[in-house]
Formats: C-alpha cells, structure tokens, sequence
C-alpha cells in the first residue's frame, strides 16, 4: 500500500539516532561509560523530567527564547532595512556597502571582550552579540536579492504603468523574498549559536545558565538536557524557516512540497 | 466561431516617426527612420538579428527614448497615450509568484479588474487556468496570459517583439491566428517583430525590412485574409521577402540560364 510505504519513509529518519540511544544506554549500564562522562539516557530523561516539573525548564527556555528572538528582530530587523536601502538606492549602495562587507569579515564572537567591556555582563551585551550575529546575513541576502530580481520583470511592470510602492510590492519584494528567506534561515541557525555562548559566558537565567550551574555541581545529566534543548530550539528554529518558504514560496516548484 | 469580446472595437492608433535615431554610446543603431503606420493597420518589422528591429520597437513602447527625432503616437506626443500602448515580450514575462488571473490583473483597477481579467482569459481560451502558477503552464499557455495581460488594457497600439520566437511550430500557427482574430475584432494598431518572414507575410498588411539602422524595403501585403501559408501568391511574396532579406538575387533572375563555357 502507498500508505504504509510512505508511513515507512516517514520513519526512516529516524532509525540512526534512535539506535544511537540504545546503544548510549547499553554502554552506560554495561559501566562501560562513567556517568562522570556522559549519563545514561534514562537518567537524562529523568532530569528532564524533574525540570520540567519544577518549573525551572520552562522558566529557562522561556527567558532563552525571548533573548533570541529579540535579539533576531533587533539584528534582523537593521539587516532587512539596510538591505532594502542598499539594494534599491544606489546611493545608499555606495555610501555603506563597503563598510558592511568590511565589518562583516569579524566574527561576532571576537567582540566579546569589547561587548563585555561596553555593556558589562548585561542582557544588553546577549542582544548585542545575537543582533550583530544575525545582522549580516540578512543583510546580505536582502542586498543580494534585490539585486538579483529580474530586469525583464521589473521593464514589463513598468510598462505596464507599476512605479513607486506598487512596483515594490508586486515585483521587486516577491523577487527578493526567496533570498531574503535564505537569510533568515542562516540567521536563525547562527542566533542559537551566539546565544549559547553569551549565555555561557555569564548569566542569571536561561538554558545556558542552567548548564553552567550544573557544571558546577557535577550534575551532568542537566548538561545534558541543556544541550539537547538546543538541539531541539534549533530545529525548532529551521522548521518554522522552511514553513515560512513554503507557505510564501509556494508559488515555486522547487518549494512545493514533495507529493509521494 | 462566435465568441464574446472583452470589449467593443477600440480605434488603433497612428503611429508617425521622422528623422528617428538611435545610438548606444558610439554605436550607430537605427539612423533616419521615417515611418507612418495607419490606425488600425498590421506592419511586420523582418530583419536578421542586430539590425536594429527591436530597438525600433523599444522606441515606440516609449522604453528606450530616441538620440534623434520622436515619436508621435496618434498626432500627439509619445507620453500622451502611454497607458494605450501595450507591448508583448519574446518571453512572457509573468511575475511567477502570482497566479495567472493575478498576472492578467496587473496594473488594473481592483473594483473590475477580476471580471475584466477573467474575461480576457476567456478570449485566450485559458478560463480554466486562471487559479494556476505560471510555473505550470507551456510555453505556449503562457504567450496566451501575456497576450491577454495586454488586451485586457483595451491597448489601441500593440507592440509584438517576436513573441512567438520561441514556440514550436503547431503553436505558432495557433498563436498567429489568435493574434489575427483578435486584431480584426478589436481594431487596434499593430507592430510585430520578428525574423520569420511568412509569419511578417501571413500577419501583415505590410512588411517592412531594417538593414543597417534603416527601413530599405516597405513591401504591401495584398493578400486576403485569412491567409493561407500554401498559396501560390503568399509562396511568391515570401521567397521575394525572404530573397531581399538574405540579399540574394532574385529567384527570376535565377531562371536564366548562365551562358556555359564551352572550352
């Protein structure tokens, strides 16, 4: 039956980590592998579980979350309106490309002994770091993209008496979008990474602070369920980039969803 | 077959170019056009590529603006009938992320806009596509939505740059004949560029030839519509169209015999 191979197909992901897992937990309960190193599943689990009740979880992925997303809508946000600006104007272009693509060969995490010197171990430095982070490749992907919407179309649209905003909306912003969106695919990926260090480095509250506290305490079974929560916010983070493609790219094939 | 038009007869527009040029920084590429199209009349532009036939008609689609003399469009200045002229691209050029109705909508008024759109489609013979992406139409298909894109505007002048050119064979009969029947039923002014001298033959009331940055042939087409490729009278004018295009000698002069050397 079509259902079931499909069903089947949908499984096949699936098998690698999952005998992963029974293998993790066979090696620990064998005291193959000290729990000093890595905990047994089970005990991950279990820990997850108590966080979860305790409310300490939700309070942290909570405060993570909305770090992350502040800091992407500061950072994004400047990197979609310059983008926009350098794209369209060719004043704009001229007046700050060159600056950016300079700024844009250091790597946010060089700054951190600038950013703890100018805004202490604050929330402020965590947004600025996921901010510049997540900046440039919006930005360049919205310069790139509107550079990169056909002349053909945008003659036609005015030709056919679009100027102005109208011209925008119809042409130019639906022919950048499918760059703009790999942009933010990119910047999503790259603002859990710079979280997770800024939170690392200092903090009262989040995933990253729980992991550090933890350290402290030798408890690496929380390590763990830190680590794994990144893995998840992450992936999280990339499904939510590829419904966003698919709910406005839908017009494009290579964006259409498989039909088995 | 009788079908229901989007509108009522349109009058074409009149189109008068004299003393028309055209340079790209020192590249000389239309010199000393003069030109007078009747309202209403069907003129065929042939030429081989880089004669200049295209930017002609960029001219007087008002995209390209003349380094010399103008162009008057029914009497007037080109500007003034800006929105009565429409152009048909050697691509469709759809915007791909709006469906076709959308794509046939653009730069209409919203309050009518849908049942005009709708019923330009109809005319093309495309009603039932209407909720499609452009992705997923033929070639074709998609010339049809770009044609009717253009009638939906009622254009009194339509600009033809080769848009058949890259359609199969079948398909282009069918589109010269949609672009007849359209033509004859709404009256408007038409220009078409193309390098195919039966489609200037079987299209035309007149085909003009460019070489070199100047019209140097203007041949009538006194053919009675709807014309058929087979003809004896259709053969004759297209091999004579054809034989000044590729410069050859005529086929008349062919026919005698070439005095033999005999050693």
């Amino acid at each position: 039956m079509a259902t079931t191979r499909s069903r089947l197909r949908g499984l096949t992901p699936w098998i690698v980590p999952l005998l992963a897992i029974a293998g993790w937990e066979a090696a620990s309960r064998s005291g193959w592998l000290s729990t000093r190193i890595l905990p047994e599943p089970l005990a991950v689990a279990q820990a997850f579980w108590s966080l979860l009740q305790s409310g300490e979880l939700e309070r942290d992925v909570a405060i993570s979350t909305g770090r992350a997303l502040a800091g992407l809508a500061i950072g994004g946000g400047l990197g979609l309106v310059l983008g926009l600006l350098t794209g369209t104007f060719r004043t704009a272009e001229t007046l700050l490309d060159t600056t950016l693509q300079m700024v844009r060969n250091v790597p946010p995490l060089a700054l951190i002994p600038l950013v703890i010197l100018w805004f202490g171990i604050d929330e402020s430095a965590k947004l600025f770091l996921v901010a510049i982070g997540v900046f440039f490749p919006i930005y360049l992907n919205t310069y790139h993209g509107i550079k990169s919407v056909d002349a053909g179309l945008v003659e036609m649209a005015r030709s056919y008496g679009l100027k102005g905003w109208a011209l925008y909306r119809e042409v130019i912003l639906p022919g950048a979008l499918p760059s703009i969106l790999v942009g933010l695919r990119f910047s999503l990926g790259l603002m859990w990474v710079l979280l997770i260090v800024a939170e690392t480095i200092s903090a009262q509250s989040g995933i990253g602070y729980m992991t550090m506290n933890a350290r402290e305490f030798l408890q690496t079974d929380v390590v763990l369920v830190g680590v794994l929560l990144y893995a998840l916010l992450g992936k999280l983070a990339d499904l939510v980039a590829r419904g966003l493609e698919r709910r406005f790219l839908r017009w494009n094939p290579a964006y259409r969803p498989a039909l088995a | 077959m009788q079908r229901d038009w989007i509108s009522p007869p349109t009058s074409g527009l009149g189109v008068s170019l004299a003393a028309l040029g055209k340079r790209f920084g020192d590249r000389d590429v239309l010199h000393d056009i003069a030109l007078d199209v009747a309202p209403g009349e069907f003129v065929a532009i042939v030429g081989r590529s880089g004669c200049g036939k295209s930017t002609l008609l960029r001219l007087l689609a008002g995209l390209e603006t003349p380094t010399a003399g103008a162009v008057r469009l029914g009497g007037a200045a080109q500007a003034e009938h800006r929105d009565e002229v429409r152009i048909m691209f050697q691509e469709a050029r759809l915007l791909p992320w709006r469906t076709v109705l959308q794509n046939v909508q653009l730069g209409l008024d919203k309050s009518d806009g849908g049942a005009r759109a709708r019923d330009a489609l109809a005319q093309v013979g495309l009603a039932d596509r209407a909720g499609d992406w452009p992705a997923v139409l033929s070639g074709g298909q998609r010339q049809r939505v770009a044609l009717a894109r253009a009638l939906v505007h009622r254009p009194r002048l339509l600009l033809l740059d080769e848009p058949l050119g890259a359609l199969d064979a079948l398909t282009r009969i069918e589109m010269q004949r949609l672009i007849e029947t359209v033509w004859r039923e709404l009256r408007f002014t038409a220009v078409l560029v193309t390098h195919d001298v039966a489609e200037a033959v079987a299209l035309a009331d007149r085909v003009l030839l460019v070489e070199d940055g100047r019209v140097t042939l203007d041949e009538p087409v006194a053919l009675a519509r709807p014309r058929a490729h087979g003809s004896p009278a259709f053969a004759e004018l297209e091999g004579r169209v054809l034989a000044r295009v590729l410069k050859e000698t005529p086929p008349a002069a062919e026919e005698t015999p070439r005095p033999r050397l005999v050693a």
